[in-house]
């Protein structure tokens, strides 16, 4: 094997190489790609977690469920006279 | 020798494949540096990672302002390639009509739309060609008013403006990181393990000695007050006098340019409620008994030419009874026994005059003139409450020391921060500033101030079943301009403590220019209105087993509670004009209508059978240990907790311990614990 041949198998070797490095730095660029929505996803997803809770805080505040309790449902605060702690009882109690 | 043509065209071309072997290697080799740098310049993107600011939370774990990402919504009019969707789009999440026509004109380069959004929310619109989201970080803000004004906001910038936010910005700021991107084309910059990064570092983690629970109930109390009686405005404090917590913090103004916590930088003349001090000073010096009598004269009384007067006219009166009826004739005697600078030694010994040291970047120092600025009148003004000016929380401050045995604590408002790693790196100690009086002292002054609400001026904060001390002060109001009285103003408080045997709290009470004047008919009904939702909540804002009321027979206080004060307004603290004034100012003003609401009906007894434990064992008291969950499936741990009366958060990743505070922490039940969602 000679001349054309040795140039034909250089050129394919290169060609192959060349073809590799290409492959390998698209997979990498689609990988990080998808890295980079998948870290937006993630942040979107925390924001979202974090508006949620916020909501539920805001929700079962005590500031706002004491009027929407009060109006809607008439209840109230109880003095302090009826509300009655009630004693723990002692290790034996009930044997 | 001859060369020939095609010799001639080798040599050349061999000149030329030299020339660009020798440029290349130049390159290369010589100017390897300089071509890296403008490569690296070309292909890659520097770009800033703003830190998260650190979280703000209450005592028992509770988010009070926390921070999220946002998206801002830019659109490149001439990427589009469906306007219409695209407008359908916009109008979906709220873009007005004037925004959506802008985006779509195509004789614009860039449209910068208004408004913030959730990057779920806007996922549709993001995915279109020619939208361009930025991502912004919002610090949400506490949900309510008094809280915003205590713990500040952050600009849109991210700068702390004023409170807490700004106090402890260093804490709370973080520090910004760096990364390098690789310019991908159009598929914008993407990150390269091989390209340098430098991670921000979340701000820390600031736990406070607030107690959300009770923040509301003292803000709706103030509220509910202010509409009611007419106020101009009012302050609550809240305070552990165990070790000087601030458990709640209410401010309101109807003034709208008043935006920060008024408690803590509007100094105010505290009238009769400063009466204690000076009656502590007395006992704890040996100059004055309990039960020794003084003449009042009828309620007039003339000194050094100026008359004072007593709303509770009595030809004698005790020294308890002094303090009981707020009589400004009996106080001005007694404290001619004390010296100028021992009088000046006594208020500025309870911290008057000299910022707390609270975490606040423009708290008041309030006002106490030294002994020389005197005139002839101070020393008799000083025992009433006026020529002097206190904030809200120096007074409760200084009632703390009463109620604990007589150290003046500093305040703490931060009671750890914590970092990224969620370790402590700051936990608020109790801190003695100095001893105010001896614990005799401090135990009798308790049972006096006891006598002012169960018989004095105070009845109004009476309750049925628990026994609550105070005093209640009226003070004429200082003009805006800060020349003389106001004519008809007066400002209205109440100090109390709860329990009056073994206080856990001591509740401040402020009202200024309320309808009904006397801090003992307006200010201590909004005492009493906190303290019953304290005591109805189940949330930890009272120590249960340091409330040891009566046995549940409580006694018929129905009477104490409302008719006493709505028939008339009883005993009153004394108003005095401070300087030249002639009688007793607070005359003809009308009796209060009490801050109360309407209360349900008297419901037939329950029985409970007490014979099986609630709780689980081991349980100290109302303190709890959380157990150990390390190993556990998150479901497994999360009831784990649960069944030893915890409540758990599920946090994101955790590398460090298995849950926050560690296994084997003593808690309160219902505390918050944090349990990392995936371990």
């Amino acid at each position: 094997m000679r001349g054309r041949s040795l140039v034909l198998l250089g050129l394919l070797a290169f060609v192959v190489v060349a073809a590799g490095v290409i492959w390998r730095r698209s997979v990498g660029v689609a990988q990080a790609r998808t890295l980079r929505e998948l870290r937006e996803t993630r942040g979107s997803l925390a924001a979202t977690e974090a508006a949620l809770e916020g909501a539920i805080r805001d929700a079962s505040s005590r500031a706002r469920l004491a009027r929407t309790v009060e109006e809607r449902l008439g209840m109230r605060i109880p003095p302090e006279s009826l509300v009655i702690r009630l004693p723990r009882p002692t290790p034996d109690a009930g044997r | 020798m001859r060369v020939s043509r095609t010799q001639g065209v080798h040599l050349v071309l061999v000149g030329f494949a030299l020339a660009l072997i020798a440029r290349s290697g130049w390159v290369q080799l010589r100017q390897r540096a300089r071509w890296q740098a403008e490569a690296r310049d070309q292909q890659t993107v520097e770009r800033a990672m703003p830190a998260v600011r650190g979280r703000i939370l209450d005592a028992s774990g509770v988010v009070l302002v926390d921070s999220r990402e946002l998206v801002r919504i830019d659109v490149a009019p001439t990427e589009i390639r469906d306007r219409a969707a695209l407008a359908a789009a916009l109008r979906r999440v709220g873009v007005l009509d004037a925004f959506v026509q802008r985006a779509t004109d195509l004789g614009r380069k860039w449209v910068e739309l208004p408004g913030q959004h959730l990057a779920t929310d806007v996922a549709d619109l993001l995915a279109m060609r020619g939208v361009h989201p930025r991502r912004v970080i919002e610090r949400v803000p506490p949900a309510t008013a008094g809280l915003r004004n205590l713990l500040g906001v952050v600009d849109r910038e991210g700068r702390a403006v004023g409170g807490v936010e700004a106090a402890l910005d260093g804490a709370l700021r973080g520090r910004d990181g760096r990364t390098v991107l690789v310019r991908a084309g159009r598929n914008g910059a993407l990150t390269s393990p091989e390209e340098r990064v430098e991670p921000p570092v979340p701000g820390r983690t600031v736990v406070l000695t607030l107690h959300q629970g009770l923040q509301d109930i003292a803000e709706r109390a103030l509220a509910d007050a202010i509409a009611a009686l007419g106020a101009r405005g009012g302050d609550v404090v809240v305070l552990d006098p165990r070790d000087g917590a601030i458990r709640a913090l209410a401010s309101r103004r109807a003034r709208p340019d008043a935006t920060g916590a008024t408690a803590l930088t509007e100094p105010y003349e505290p009238g009769s409620t400063l009466k204690p001090f000076v009656a502590a000073a007395l006992l704890d010096r040996g100059l004055a008994r309990v039960e020794e009598s003084i003449p009042t004269y009828n309620g007039r009384f003339t000194l050094n030419g100026r008359t004072i007067a007593d709303v509770h006219e009595a030809p004698s009166l005790t020294f308890a009874e002094v303090m009981q009826y707020s009589s400004n004739i009996g106080i001005v005697q007694f404290a001619q026994r004390l010296s100028p600078r021992d009088q000046y030694g006594v208020l500025r010994d309870a911290g008057f005059g000299m910022v707390t040291g609270v975490p606040y970047p423009s708290e008041s120092p309030g006002r106490l003139r030294p002994v020389p600025e005197w005139s002839l009148q101070s020393p008799a003004s000083l025992a009433m409450g006026y020529e002097i000016a206190v904030t809200p929380l120096q007074l409760a401050l200084a009632y703390g020391a009463i109620a604990n045995g007589g150290e003046l604590l500093e305040p703490q408002l931060v009671r750890e921060i914590r970092d990224a790693e969620d370790r402590v790196t700051f936990r608020a100690s109790r801190r003695v500033v100095r001893r105010l009086m001896s614990e005799a002292t401090a135990r009798t002054m308790r049972g006096l101030l006891r006598d002012v609400v169960e018989g004095g001026t105070a009845t109004a904060a009476d309750l049925a079943v628990y026994s609550l001390g105070g005093k209640s002060g009226t003070a004429r109001r200082t003009r805006d301009d800060g020349r003389g009285y106001e004519a008809g103003a007066y400002t209205a408080s109440f100090v109390g403590l709860f329990p009056a045997e073994e206080p856990q709290l001591v509740i401040l009470v402020k009202l200024d220019d309320p309808k009904g004047a006397y801090g003992g008919v307006t200010a201590a009904p909004v005492t009493k209105a906190v303290l019953a939702a304290a005591i109805a909540a189940r949330d930890g804002a009272l120590d249960p087993s340091g409330l040891r009321g009566p046995p549940p027979t409580p006694r018929p206080a129905g009477e104490a509670e409302a008719g006493k004060v709505a028939a008339s307004p009883g005993p009153v603290d004394g108003v005095v004009a401070p300087s030249g004034a002639t009688g007793p100012v607070g005359a003809g003003v009308p009796p209060a209508a009490p801050v109360r609401r309407s209360e349900p009906p008297e419901r037939p007894p329950v029985t409970f059978d007490l014979a099986r434990p609630s709780r689980p064992e081991g349980v100290v008291d109302s303190l709890r240990a959380v157990p150990d969950v390390t190993g556990l499936p998150t479901r497994a741990a999360v009831r784990v907790l649960h069944a030893a009366g915890f409540r758990v958060v599920l946090v994101g990743v955790g590398a460090g311990p298995s849950t926050s505070p560690a296994a084997g922490t003593l808690l309160p039940g219902g505390a918050l614990v944090r349990l990392p969602s995936a371990r």
